[in-house]
């Protein structure tokens, strides 16, 4: 696998002024020029190669798979109680923080897979829901959110990918919210992230994190085939788009997205690529991203979006931002940003996005689960500096 | 090399006792590697071989490869082979012990590379209850004890800082073996105590010491002040119990002491005048890590200390001094030991009796007033109120009301609570939160009603707090509030708060509010809840968000539990039933989970209004709503089955 470089996988929204400093890999493509394309009608028709790109996927790459999509209509409804108490108490343990066994995992995995085959690529979601971004491992932080917003499956959750990497506790997250999606699959929806990749994983910390917790290589396998089955946005109620990233240059319409083959491992380049990297950015039309993939994208991109597809409002991740959440293009997007302290570090807020069954926006803000919630001890004794 | 060097004792038992002598243990001393890895193992696996040398008068065989191990350069490698040392001479015969293994000690404390030194430091106190006391009839100071005394001083006065640091850290203990090893004879003039160890005491605590050196100090000190209380407690007990007329408290002068007994407290007055100083120069040490180091362990110092005669009134000055370090830290430190510190039972001059003045030991003056050190320190906690630094006053929250039962209600109600009243309304989340969490101590001692009346204002601020932690640690008491206040009060005054919590924008403080008005229910009556907390709970049930309803269910079915039967079937069943046709299936499944939950009390309207309700949610469109519907009918229909049935 030739992994991209990326320049950074997350990046703290900010000024553009940064952007012409980056160093860009992105292939021999061309995307389309920042300033030139702005008008409405250079946003309307991305470069030939894009709208090549997007129409002949497909009957692409993994065509025995989009087989597969199709011929699986297996009926998911009737859950028997058996496995669903199994599956109770391996939820139980899970929200204790314990990990899995490797072949409860695999039949979890299995699972999951009969499920999330189902989901479009665009998955409705109805209100009322709760939105939330990033994640990343911190498992005692994904707890206090369901303290702030509820347990699921009283409330209703969508998570906007990034599950995995960077905290320590991947394994536990993802395992958790995936048991809770194949336990509840109308009460919780997961959708993917730039994270949920096998090239990813393997630099920001899932993949030794499985290898140190299971000794092989075997659950990271089982869960990142996952990753390729997750939905790539979602719809709630015709009107709020969700997607982890943002747009695309390439895609138009949602119909546009329903036509993608999303299970595959995230390319490098193309619609697919750049719903999950993309960033929004105060500059007109498309302009490259620092981070080495997608593109920035402008509030005249999002106005036109949001028109041509009757819909009010883009919920996104993706971006750190410290005070938890952030509206631009005179409230047409909202990044939504669910790792408190991020990185253990970072300092900053949380927070979720409750929309009731009429669509009304409230935010609720938390911080980091304080160490005694993590099973810490309650003084933190002071380094012991005098050995 | 490291899997093979930690099973040396399966290749030993295949060699036999003979060759594991001759063969494999000149091998491994042969310098076989110098990965610090396979030495550690080496250096744990030997002691595994104790039963492979031929016998226990063959053990010292395995000295050869420790000794070598003990100078390593690594450390944890002289840990492990200390400990395979130590172990191995449990093994051996005295005889052989005093000559291969002290014999070992001696040559590693006179080594020229300092490694060696260094584990020398830490075996001599280990050894010496086992070396021989050869002129044993004039009390213990034998020749091979005393040689390996004077190894140790010339290792505390070692060239390299390393080995002193070593040194410094094992001369408590060494002193703790030498005085039990040896008794009250060690303490007289000229003894090992007065003559050797306390002059190496007073230079390794010497300001010319490096801060790494001077920091053991305090720990030391804890050694030396057990060390002698106990000597203090043999000579007391023995005189006890050969006057049978005599009481323990007769004590000093009273001539039922032997002589001998009476020279021993006289010796132990004079090292404990001797020590304090050092004690107290600590607290004034230019270092900050040896004073957090002192204020970390005071409370063990005062424990030491507490039955040695006016050492208190050097100790407490020097605590109260430490709770105004400069360093934040250093406050912090000594405030978490502030509890400890006044459980002592001993009793001390009032603050500002000895004024200034340094710490003079000897009988205290019979017609001055002495109080207990808790009744002394409690006068500083209002000071400590006043930190500039949030983590001292944090830990003065955790550990403040600990001092109540230590004081009794009055001196409590008089100078503890005005200050946990200030911690209450404290700037920092934290502090009110270790306050809150610590009330119920202070309530046991001066009873629930002043409590209330002096706390309720602090607890009403507390309970719009930003942080939602801090409501959630009000709302776990309210229901001991409301006993503690009584209907009208608690109606009056907080109810409306109870009820506001419900529509809270924190799942768990909703949550918790639902289970509170449960506890409420109980205590205060089904007729109060009904008056009181439905039209409040029927409100949010009209709510337009979702998750509001469904708190109002969960409030609903949880008020039931607590209510005669009678009034939950005619005032709350028939709004759960309502609830079933909510637009939001997650309110649905919860009334489904309500009802069968609370479906056991209403045994005459089960069939009748339960069930069909049940069996028409088993039907809904979706599938959570199903399942729960199906559980709670499930549930239901097994109990009142075998209920009809018995």
């Amino acid at each position: 696998m030739d992994a991209p470089s990326l320049a950074s996988t997350d990046s703290v929204v900010s000024s553009s002024s940064s952007l012409s400093s980056n160093i860009i890999h992105h292939g021999a493509q061309t995307p389309a020029a920042p300033s030139s394309t702005s008008t409405s009608t250079g946003a309307a028709h991305p470069p030939s190669q894009f709208a090549a790109a997007s129409s002949s996927s497909p009957p692409s790459s993994s065509s025995a798979a989009g087989g597969n999509f199709a011929a699986s209509s297996t009926s998911t409804s009737t859950s028997s109680s058996s496995s669903s108490s199994s599956l109770d108490s391996q939820i139980e343990r899970l929200r204790r923080c314990e990990y899995l066994r490797e072949n409860e995992v695999k039949a979890l995995c299995l699972r999951a897979r009969e499920i999330l085959v189902d989901e479009g690529n665009v998955q409705r979601v109805d209100a009322p829901v709760t939105i939330c971004g990033d994640i990343h491992g911190q498992f005692y932080d994904l707890v206090e959110l369901f303290k702030v917003g509820g347990e699921c499956p009283d409330a209703n959750y969508l998570f906007l990918g990034d599950f995995v990497d960077r905290g320590y506790y991947s394994v536990e997250t993802f395992l958790l919210l995936l048991a809770l999606k194949v336990r509840y699959p109308d009460r919780i929806t997961l959708i993917r992230g730039n994270h949920e990749s096998r090239q990813i994983t393997q630099v920001y910390g899932f993949y030794d994190e499985c290898l140190r917790k299971y000794g092989s290589v075997n659950v990271w396998r089982y869960c990142t085939e996952i990753f390729d089955y997750l939905s790539l946005s979602a719809i709630i109620e015709d009107k709020i788009f969700t997607v982890h990233g943002g747009l695309s240059p390439s895609i138009n319409t949602l119909d546009q997205i329903r036509v993608i083959d999303r299970k595959q491992e995230v390319p490098h380049d193309g619609a697919m690529c750049d719903l999950m990297w993309s960033d929004p950015e105060e500059i007109d039309g498309w302009g490259l991203s620092p981070r080495g993939a997608g593109y920035l994208f402008g509030g005249d991109v999002v106005a036109m979006f949001n028109e041509r597809n009757d819909i009010d409002l883009i919920a996104r991740a993706h971006q750190l931002v410290m005070e938890g959440h952030r509206s631009m293009f005179n409230d047409a997007l909202v990044t939504v940003w669910s790792a408190p302290n991020y990185c253990y570090r970072c300092g900053n807020v949380a927070s979720i996005l409750e929309l009731d069954e009429n669509l009304v926006k409230s935010f609720k803000i938390f911080d980091a689960a304080p160490n005694e919630a993590r099973g810490a001890p309650v003084k933190n004794p002071p380094p012991d500096y005098f050995l | 090399m490291t899997p093979a060097a930690k099973r040396l004792s399966v290749v030993a038992a295949a060699l036999g006792p003979k060759r594991t002598r001759e063969e494999l243990l000149p091998f491994l001393s042969d310098g076989v590697d110098d990965d610090d890895e396979v030495l550690g193992a080496i250096a744990t696996s030997l002691r595994d071989l104790v039963p492979h040398v031929g016998g226990r008068n063959h053990l010292s065989s395995l000295l050869h490869p420790l000794e070598l191990l003990l100078a390593v350069e690594e450390n944890v490698v002289r840990e492990r082979a200390a400990e395979s040392a130590i172990a191995v001479g449990e093994q051996m015969y005295d005889e052989d012990y005093r000559a291969e293994f002290v014999g070992m000690i001696s040559r590693l404390a006179t080594k020229e590379w300092f490694t060696a030194r260094i584990s020398a430091c830490g075996l001599i106190h280990v050894a010496f209850p086992r070396m021989s006391s050869s002129s044993s009839s004039s009390g213990g100071d034998g020749g091979m004890r005393m040689a390996h005394l004077a190894h140790f001083a010339n290792l505390c006065r070692d060239d390299a800082p390393m080995v002193r640091r070593i040194a410094s850290r094992n001369l408590g203990p060494l002193l703790h073996t030498v005085v039990v090893t040896i008794g009250p004879s060690c303490l007289d003039e000229g003894g090992a105590v007065s003559a050797i160890l306390l002059d190496l005491y007073e230079s390794l605590a010497g300001g010319d010491q490096p801060d790494s050196v001077r920091l053991h100090t305090t720990q030391n000190c804890v050694h030396l002040g057990q060390a002698i209380t106990l000597m203090k407690e043999r000579v007391l007990s023995s005189s006890s119990l050969s006057s049978s007329s005599s009481s323990l408290s007769g004590g000093l002068g009273d001539g039922v002491l032997g002589e001998e007994g009476e020279n021993t407290l006289v010796r132990i007055n004079a090292i404990v005048k001797r020590i304090l100083p050092l004690i107290v120069a600590t607290i004034d040490d230019r270092s900050w890590r040896v004073r957090w180091t002192a204020a970390s362990k005071f409370a063990s110092v005062v424990h030491a200390f507490s039955k040695l005669d006016g050492s208190m009134d050097a100790l407490v000055p020097a605590y109260e001094k430490l709770l105004q370090d400069p360093e934040a830290e250093v406050r912090t430190a000594a405030t978490f030991n502030f509890s400890e510190v006044a459980k002592t039972g001993a009793m001390v001059c009032p603050a500002g009796w000895a004024g200034g003045g340094g710490f003079d030991v000897g009988p205290a003056d019979p017609s001055s007033r002495r109080i207990p050190v808790a009744l002394r320190l409690v006068k500083r906690v209002v000071q400590l109120t006043e930190d500039d630094s949030e983590n001292v006053r944090a830990a003065l929250a955790m550990v403040a009301t600990d001092l109540a039962p230590v004081l009794g209600r009055d001196a409590t109600i008089t100078h503890l609570l005005p200050p946990m009243l200030l911690l209450l309304r404290d700037s920092n989340s934290e502090v009110r939160l270790n306050i809150i969490s610590s009330l119920s101590l202070l309530n046991e001692v001066i009873g629930a009603e002043l409590l209330t009346q002096s706390l309720l204002p602090a607890i009403l601020d507390l309970a719009d707090d930003g942080k939602w932690r801090i409501r959630l640690a009000v709302i776990e008491r309210i229901p001991l509030l409301a006993k503690q206040l009584g209907k009208e009060f608690f109606t009056d005054r907080l109810l409306s708060l109870c009820v506001g919590w419900l529509g809270d924008d924190i799942s768990s403080i909703r949550e918790a509010a639902a289970a509170d008005l449960k506890e409420l229910t109980a205590l205060l009556g089904s007729e109060w809840a009904v008056q009181n907390l439905l039209p409040r709970v029927k409100q949010m049930m009209e709510h337009q968000s979702y998750l509001r309803r469904m708190n109002a269910v969960r409030a609903l079915s949880l008020m039931a539990t607590a209510m005669d039967a009678h009034t939950a079937q005619w005032e709350i069943l028939p709004i759960l039933l309502e609830m079933h046709c909510d637009p939001v299936p997650n309110v649905r499944f919860n009334v489904a989970k309500g009802l069968g939950m609370i479906g056991p009390l209403f045994q005459s309207s089960y069939e009748g209004q339960i069930l069909p309700i049940l069996t028409l949610m088993m039907d809904d469109p979706d599938r959570d709503v199903r399942y729960f519907a199906t559980q709670a009918s499930d549930s239901l229909r097994a109990f009142f089955g075998t209920s009809n049935k018995s």
